[in-house]
Parts: C-alpha cells; sequence; structure tokens
C-alpha cells in the first residue's frame, strides 16, 4: 500500500521516517543518544611507519618483544601499522602527475598493508594473525583464541577519501583510522608507538631546541598553530567530537618499558585530551 | 631514479616528502595544486534519490528508466542509488540498539543493495550492470561495452565513519555524499541529484507554502544560511566547497522525467549550486 506516494508498511514508522536527515532539529532531537561499546578491554596500538617500521630490525625488534610480553601478561590489544617512508615516495609521485586526492589515499593505503604483514610473519609464532578490515566482525575470536590481530591503520577511503581544503594530500590517514577504529571499538585507548617522547613545539628531527610537551588539549593544539604535529590533524577534529576515545598517548617504543607502561595507564609520553 | 638515503637511523627514498612529517601545515599548502587530473570526464553521475523516488515505486522508478535507457545512447552515465525508507528504519533501530556511528554506516548500505539491484534489474535489457567498490577502476570496461553502471551511494567508511560533525548520533556521510565523491575522482563532466522538489527552496516548500526556489546558490550560502532542511545532505555541501574536478552539483525533481535529459544537456533546471572555491 502507499501512503503520501510511497511504499508504506505497518511497522516503518520511526522517528527518522519521511525526513531527510538534513534537518538541525531532527538531528538535535537525537543528541542525548549514546551508544553502546563494542570492544571496551582491548586497546588500538599503531606502530609507526617511518619512526617505527623503517627503521628497521634495531627498533622494531625489541618494540615487537616488550608488545609480546605485555600480551602475555594479558593485555589484549590490535596492532595496526603506518605507511612511511613508501607511502611518502608513492604521494610524491602522485603529487607530480597531479592525482586527485582520492587516488592518493588509495595509492597510500598498499604501504602499511605491506607492513601489517611484515609484523605478521614477525609475530606468528606469538599468534600475529592478518585481520582485515572485512574480517572486522570475527575480532573477538581472534581475540579469544590469544591472537594478535594486525591490520593496516589506513581507513578503507580509498577512492572515497575527501579533498581537503588545504593540499591535495589525504587527510584520513594510518594515525585517523587508528583513531577512527578506537573509537568505533570503544575501545580502552589508542596508543601511538613512534621513535620520539611525543609532542613537540617543532619537529625535534629539525629543530633540536624543540620543547617537550607531556599533555596538551586538543583545542590548545587547534589553537596554537603550531606548524608541525606529531599525529595527523584530523585526528585532534575527531577527538573534539568523539564520544568514547577522549584522550590518547604518543609514547617513544624505542625506550624499554614505555609500552608496557602506557598499558597500565601510565603516563609516559605525550597525552593529547580532548 | 630514487635515491636512498641513511645516515640518520632510518632508510629514506629521495623524494620531495623525504624526511618530512605530512602533517606540516606548511608542507600540506605547498601541495596546494590548482587542478588535478580527472580520471573518465565525459561521464555523468546521475543520483537518484530513494526517500524520494525509490520509494514511490512504479510510478516515478520507470518513467526516469526509461528516460534513463534513452539517454543512454548521447551520454555516458553512472547511476547511484540510495536508500530511502529502509535507510531511516535501519538507523532507527540501530540508534535504538545503541550502535555506534561505525555501526551505523556499516549495516545501512544494505537497504542501498537492495535499490542497485532494482535498478540493475530494471535497466539490464538496456545494459544496466551492478558497479561495485571492487570494480571501481573497471569503470571504462563498462561504459565502453555501452553499459550503464549502477551503484550504491553509502561511502565504504564503514566501522571508520568519523564521529559526526552535526549533532544527533546518524552519520554525516550519507549516499549523497559517497556519489559525489566516486564523482571527484572519476573527474565527471556533471553530477545530478534526483530528487521529488523542483529544487532547493529557501524554506521547506511542504511546510511553508510562500518558499521560494533558488536558482542557483553556493554551497557555502546554504552552509552558512538558516536551513533547518535541504533536500540534500549538508556534508555534501562541505565536500563539494573543497572539492577540485567538481565545480558545482544539480539538484533536479525526477518526478518530471524530462528535467534529466534537461540536466544533462547543461540546461538551467533545478537548481545548481555552486562551490565557492571556484568564484574566482
Amino acid at each position: 500500500m502507499k501512503k503520501d506516494g510511497k511504499i508504506w508498511i505497518e511497522g516503518i514508522d520511526n522517528e527518522l521516517h519521511g525526513e531527510t536527515l538534513s534537518s538541525t532539529n531532527l538531528r538535535d532531537s537525537l543528541k542525548d543518544k549514546s551508544s553502546i561499546q563494542i570492544l571496551p578491554e582491548v586497546w588500538v596500538v599503531k606502530i609507526g611507519g617511518q619512526s617505527v617500521m623503517d627503521r628497521g630490525a634495531d627498533v622494531v625488534l625489541p618494540i615487537l618483544e616488550e608488545l609480546v610480553e605485555a600480551k602475555q601478561e594479558g593485555v589484549n590489544f590490535i596492532l595496526c601499522t603506518g605507511g612511511g617512508t613508501r607511502a611518502r615516495h608513492v604521494y610524491s609521485l602522485g603529487l607530480d602527475l597531479d592525482l586527485p586526492t582520492g587516488m592518493l589515499a588509495r595509492l597510500g593505503a598498499s604501504i602499511p598493508v605491506q607492513n601489517a604483514r611484515m609484523l605478521q610473519l614477525l609475530m606468528a609464532k606469538h599468534g600475529g594473525i592478518m585481520a582485515y578490515p572485512e574480517e572486522f566482525e570475527k575480532l573477538p575470536f581472534f581475540l579469544n583464541a590469544g591472537c594478535i590481530p594486525i591490520t593496516t591503520g589506513m581507513p578503507p577511503n580509498e577512492f572515497w577519501e575527501k579533498s581537503s581544503a588545504e593540499g591535495v594530500i589525504p587527510a584520513n590517514r594510518t594515525d585517523a583510522g587508528v583513531y577512527l577504529l578506537g573509537e568505533f571499538l570503544g575501545a580502552k585507548g589508542v596508543l601511538y608507538i613512534k621513535d620520539e617522547d611525543g609532542l613537540y613545539t617543532d619537529d625535534p628531527k629539525k629543530s633540536p631546541d624543540a620543547d617537550f610537551i607531556p599533555e596538551i588539549s586538543a583545542k590548545e593544539l587547534i589553537e596554537n598553530g603550531q606548524d608541525d604535529l606529531i599525529v595527523e590533524r584530523i585526528v585532534i577534529e575527531y577527538m573534539q567530537r568523539a564520544e568514547n576515545v577522549k584522550s590518547i598517548q604518543v609514547i617513544n617504543g624505542t625506550k624499554r618499558g614505555n609500552i608496557k607502561a602506557a598499558f597500565q595507564g601510565k603516563h609516559v609520553g605525550t597525552l593529547i585530551n580532548a | 631514479m630514487s635515491e636512498f638515503m641513511t645516515g640518520d637511523g632510518r632508510t629514506h627514498i629521495n623524494s620531495g616528502l623525504m624526511r618530512e612529517s605530512l602533517v606540516s601545515k606548511k608542507l600540506i599548502s605547498e601541495t596546494n595544486k590548482k587542478d588535478v587530473r580527472r580520471m573518465v570526464p565525459d561521464v555523468h553521475m546521475v543520483s537518484i534519490g530513494g526517500q524520494s523516488i525509490m520509494d514511490r515505486g512504479k510510478d516515478a522508478i520507470i518513467p526516469l528508466v526509461d528516460k534513463i535507457a534513452e539517454l543512454k545512447h548521447q551520454h555516458k552515465m553512472v547511476v547511484g542509488v540510495g536508500g530511502g525508507a529502509r535507510a531511516r528504519h535501519t538507523m532507527s533501530i540501530g540508534m535504538g540498539l545503541g550502535l555506534p556511528i561505525g555501526g551505523l554506516a556499516r549495516i545501512v548500505g544494505g537497504v542501498e543493495e537492495n535499490n542497485r539491484d532494482i535498478l540493475q534489474f530494471l535497466l539490464a535489457p538496456h545494459g544496466g550492470i551492478t558497479f561495485v567498490k571492487d570494480h571501481f577502476q573497471d569503470l571504462q570496461l563498462f561504459l565502453n561495452n555501452g553499459m550503464i553502471p549502477i551503484c550504491i551511494g553509502q561511502p565504504p567508511y564503514h566501522f571508520w565513519e568519523p564521529p559526526a560533525v552535526e549533532g544527533g548520533r546518524l552519520p554525516d556521510n550519507g549516499p549523497d555524499v559517497g556519489l559525489f565523491l566516486m564523482a571527484e575522482v572519476i573527474g565527471v563532466e556533471s553530477i545530478t541529484y534526483i530528487k521529488d522538489v523542483d529544487g532547493v527552496y529557501d524554506s521547506n516548500p511542504s511546510k511553508n507554502p510562500n518558499a521560494k526556489m533558488l536558482n542557483t546558490v553556493t554551497a557555502r550560502e546554504l552552509l552558512d544560511g538558516d536551513y533547518d532542511d535541504l533536500p540534500i545532505e549538508r556534508e555534501l555541501l562541505r565536500t563539494l566547497e573543497n572539492a577540485r574536478t567538481i565545480k558545482s552539483i544539480r539538484v533536479i525533481n525526477g518526478l518530471d522525467p524530462n528535467n534529466l535529459e534537461a540536466a544533462l544537456t547543461g540546461k538551467d533546471v533545478g537548481t545548481l549550486i555552486t562551490s565557492s572555491r571556484h568564484e574566482q
């Protein structure tokens, strides 16, 4: 049967029925809804691409060793990888060819998958397993089996990555993907493992005089206009409107003990708070 | 040839972004190109509303399908579709169960697939074919064989749907945005949103009889103005403002299928929404 010219059946009416979803009044009326946490006991951990993977065995292996110890001590986490130097190279090539943002995001997606596969091979004997985005509904199975799910940090946007107001490099890269995954899962925390102690007032690799910032709010970070950040800018924006993950920590994984301390809730790097 | 650079403990490939944090504002603005390349520039993206067209059944769908079949001889088209009443039902039930925004975004595409499959079935005699994410790069195979690729609109952000800019717990990104983003990479000649209203009005025409239709308006004006309700997603306007290859979108009334023909031939029909980025 039809009602107002549209197919109508008993039960199809609801608060969104017949609405455009663009209505600000409608959206305001839904404000007080809250959502469940999907995997609240699980950490989402990013292994930096340029900062960890590209530094090779000397840096990567001790970090994996500490992660395996944490796993054996009962910490559950999903490991995500960044892209690093090869991602920057393919972005440079794409920029040289005037490719659009969606295409750059597609290209950038391949590299973290390579890094994830490397980690899986290294961690297989400790339960490292590839968890592709299409298999995320099996995460409880992987975790209950005592495995360490390893996946790409890149969100699945690819050709659907939006152009940014400034520049053509995709705004959502692996930091953003890792953050959004943690936010979706309602994770215990989101941890970024890099090769710096955390955030500085400028890139410490280029400005040795830059000051360390142990803790900062997302708002301050956006307002202080500093040119360089240790995480993708869009993560800071997401944090301000997020429901679950209101704080992230960036730590130096090259200092033994930092990872396990962070899992215990200790402040060992830079905390960025919404 | 790329050179390998070492010496700071990392192996770098000597490229323009070498050793750079891609987060630097300076670096990002240096990549601020005016133009980017288009993939298949002679294509039109045609978006069919879920609630506005599909939910109306054969009275609205069949004349439009016949028109698309006729226009196929002059124009290459990709047809996309939204979810309509079932998408709203999905989100209403999902929200009630407390699913996070990424959960809603993951499941809502399922009902768009219904609508895509219906359109594919109806257009099959004229070359209608399903066009899914994994075959995005096969687009030319379909077009050069005279087919009409038909896809869903919802972008595949799935669990990675960002926290909403707008109030409420609904995803910002819906089928209008998803089809726009495909069109942006394709670099289409035009993108047309087929709805059941003549265009965008200065207020909701079903509630205010004195509402006036806007012939042309910038996305920025619609975002900044006092428009409680719009026939298109608000995020579509924000996306259009930043787009590089697409400078405008058109909203037309598909209850008269001749409007689609007019839109594809560049006639002034419905509302043309332009990006203020490209105004000068």
